[in-house]
């Protein structure tokens, strides 16, 4: 009952509400599903030569570029969509007013980043057809899909969470937008950075004999599944993240890196959004004002 | 109901409320007014639990601002200087929103939201968008939504600016209808004689102090009493300014260029003799000229010293 309650958010109700009724939101989905599909097709046309020849081969590689494709866009639309959840309010002077109401901060933000996510939700699996016409040519697992999009909701959730703290921070969407945009490629862009620059210096210290040769550092390839690219390759057991690569023996190799980067990804999200929702609150409880008082 | 005391809010340097006592009781309307800037709106934000005041208390109905701030959003309805609607909602769904967000079971609030819009004049817009509304409307919207939950307690900062003449009577008069249903009602403005209309209890504020407290019917009578007479000398303005003093019904000369500021609290047949004894005494006067006391001023002479 207590959960069922808790759903009954009127914050995302009215968002739902909102978001359907604008002239967006439409034009959204025709763009999102014409970029999609124009892309996809395209590719099924010079596969195939065209219709005239075919390569059931080939299909797994189309399931992987629909898949990244739609990674891609993913991670290119979710700031885009939640960075401008609170400041928006803000900026439209009814955020103040939300605030008087016995709406929780908790219910606020939740309400907020579900709306712009089931948004999300809708247009990736509006794009499910598509899905279908790749099927037509066979070639992949239907766990692998379920993976797939269990992949995307994951994704979502995360950078959805990083929009709407930093939506709840700045002050300005146009600001919230950037910076949520830089925070997300830097994230994507970092990780592979990091994983680079960790194996050069362990060359490094390995020639310089700091480190023996015997020692296990297949750890840091396990930073690989934490980067959305890698980690979705890794499900079309691909790239560098899988699992096939390591011969360590340790428990750690032995779970598909697919679980880390849920893991990872559920922490960044639960963390965010717990921060979110304690800085909403325009008189915030406890901690902050001791720590006040203390200075 | 609501109980100020020596609230203090600084923002980096400028220190916007400089311990500000205040106490409002339940039922009454209370005009808050000072120039912008004063820590009007300050106030109202910390009471709204908006915002967290850098020292002192706020009480509303019991329920301190900052360590209750859920039961006293439940007892106020507040609306802000400025403050927009959504655009793709209908009035109805605009208030329905809002009760939604307190909590109101939906039966219940599709029995208030046509009683909401019927006190606020605006049951004809039900079905249209709230930003096709005009801004007296919206401001009239704004206060409906205040309404939604029954607030015992309303906050209505500056509701009157910005509207023509026309939606200032009808805001004033819906006003006049809470009044009567028992609401406590704090208004801003920076309009006195606005404010004194529709307000039993007026305070000034300016730069974060209350420099003046007091009822408006006192205020009233005291103004039918006091006139401000101006009397045109061509000279001996010292000496005609020591003979003014000294009479019984002069409550104050000041001297302004070639005019003798008087107040004067008697009635016509004393004014009378007031202006004949000074053409007796020789006094080279030009001309005479009768006003009604101005309302600030005599706001401000009667409720000296308060709140300093």
């Amino acid at each position: 009952m207590n959960v069922l309650k808790r759903l009954n958010n009127p914050v995302l109700f009215n968002e739902w509400k909102m978001r359907m009724r604008s002239v967006r939101s439409p034009w959204m989905l025709f763009f999102y599903l014409m970029v999609l599909g124009a892309i996809t097709l395209f590719y099924i046309y010079v596969q195939t030569d065209g219709g005239t020849y075919y390569n059931p081969d080939n299909s797994r590689e189309l399931f992987m570029i629909l898949s990244i494709l739609q990674l891609g866009m993913i991670v290119f639309v979710v700031p885009g969509l939640t960075s401008g959840s609170i400041s928006g309010e803000r900026e439209r002077q009814t955020l103040s007013i939300l605030l008087t109401t016995n709406v929780s901060a908790t219910r606020l933000i939740l309400g907020k980043w579900l709306a712009s996510l089931s948004f999300m939700m809708f247009l990736v699996f509006a794009t499910i057809p598509l899905y279908a016409i790749v099927f037509l040519y066979g070639g992949v697992s239907p766990i692998q899909v379920v993976k797939v999009f269990g992949f995307y909701v994951i994704t979502m959730f995360a950078i959805g969470s990083v929009g709407v703290l930093l939506s709840t921070l700045i002050k300005r969407t146009g600001i919230a937008t950037v910076v949520s945009y830089a925070v997300v490629f830097g994230y994507s862009i970092g990780t592979m950075v990091l994983v680079e620059i960790l194996n050069q210096f362990v060359r490094y210290q390995r020639r310089a004999g700091v480190i023996g040769h015997n020692s296990n550092t297949d750890w840091i390839d396990l930073i690989y599944s934490f980067n959305p690219l890698f980690a979705i390759l890794n499900i079309f057991e691909e790239g560098p993240a899988t699992r096939g690569n390591r011969y360590g023996s340790s428990w750690l190799y032995k779970i598909d890196p697919y679980w880390y980067y849920c893991a990872l990804l559920g922490l960044i999200t639960v963390i965010f959004l717990l921060v979110a929702i304690y800085l909403i609150q325009p008189v915030r409880p406890r901690l902050f004002r001791a720590a006040k008082k203390e200075q | 109901m609501i109980q100020i005391k020596n609230l203090r809010k600084r923002y980096g340097k400028m220190e916007a409320l400089k311990g500000l006592t205040l106490e409002i009781e339940k039922g009454t309307v209370f005009g808050f007014v000072g120039p912008n800037g004063a820590g009007k709106s300050t106030t109202m934000s910390i009471l709204a639990t908006l915002l967290e005041p850098t020292s002192g208390q706020a009480y509303v109905g019991g329920y301190e601002v900052t360590k209750s701030p859920k039961e006293v959003r439940k007892l106020i309805g507040y609306m802000p200087d400025f403050f927009g609607v959504y655009d793709n909602l209908t009035a109805e769904e605009y208030l329905d929103f809002y009760g939604a967000n307190y909590d109101i079971p939906q039966a219940e609030r599709k029995e208030i939201i046509p009683q909401l819009l019927e006190l606020v004049n605006l049951s004809h817009k039900r079905d249209a968008y709230v930003d096709s509304l005009s801004r007296g409307m919206k401001q009239r919207l704004g206060l409906a939504r205040c309404l939604v939950h029954n607030p015992e307690v309303l906050i209505l900062d500056e509701p009157a600016s910005g509207l023509d003449p026309r939606a200032r009577i009808e805001l004033r008069e819906i006003l006049k209808e809470l009044r009567n249903m028992g609401k406590t009602i704090i208004i801003s403005s920076h309009i006195l004689p606005e404010l004194a209309e529709m307000c039993d209890v007026i305070g000034i504020v300016e730069e974060g102090n209350l420099v003046a407290f007091g009822r408006v019917d006192e205020i009233y009578t005291r103004m039918q009493e006091t006139k401000v007479l101006r009397i045109r000398l061509l000279d001996r303005f010292e000496e005609a300014m020591a003979h003014l003093q000294q009479k019984v019904n002069v409550s104050q000369v000041t001297h302004e260029g070639n005019w003798l500021v008087v107040g004067f609290t008697g009635d016509d047949q004393q004014q009378v003799e007031l202006f004949h004894d000074l053409a007796v005494s020789g006094f080279p006067v030009a001309a005479f000229n009768e006003e009604q006391g101005d309302l600030e001023e005599i706001f401000l002479e009667i409720t000296k010293g308060v709140g300093s």
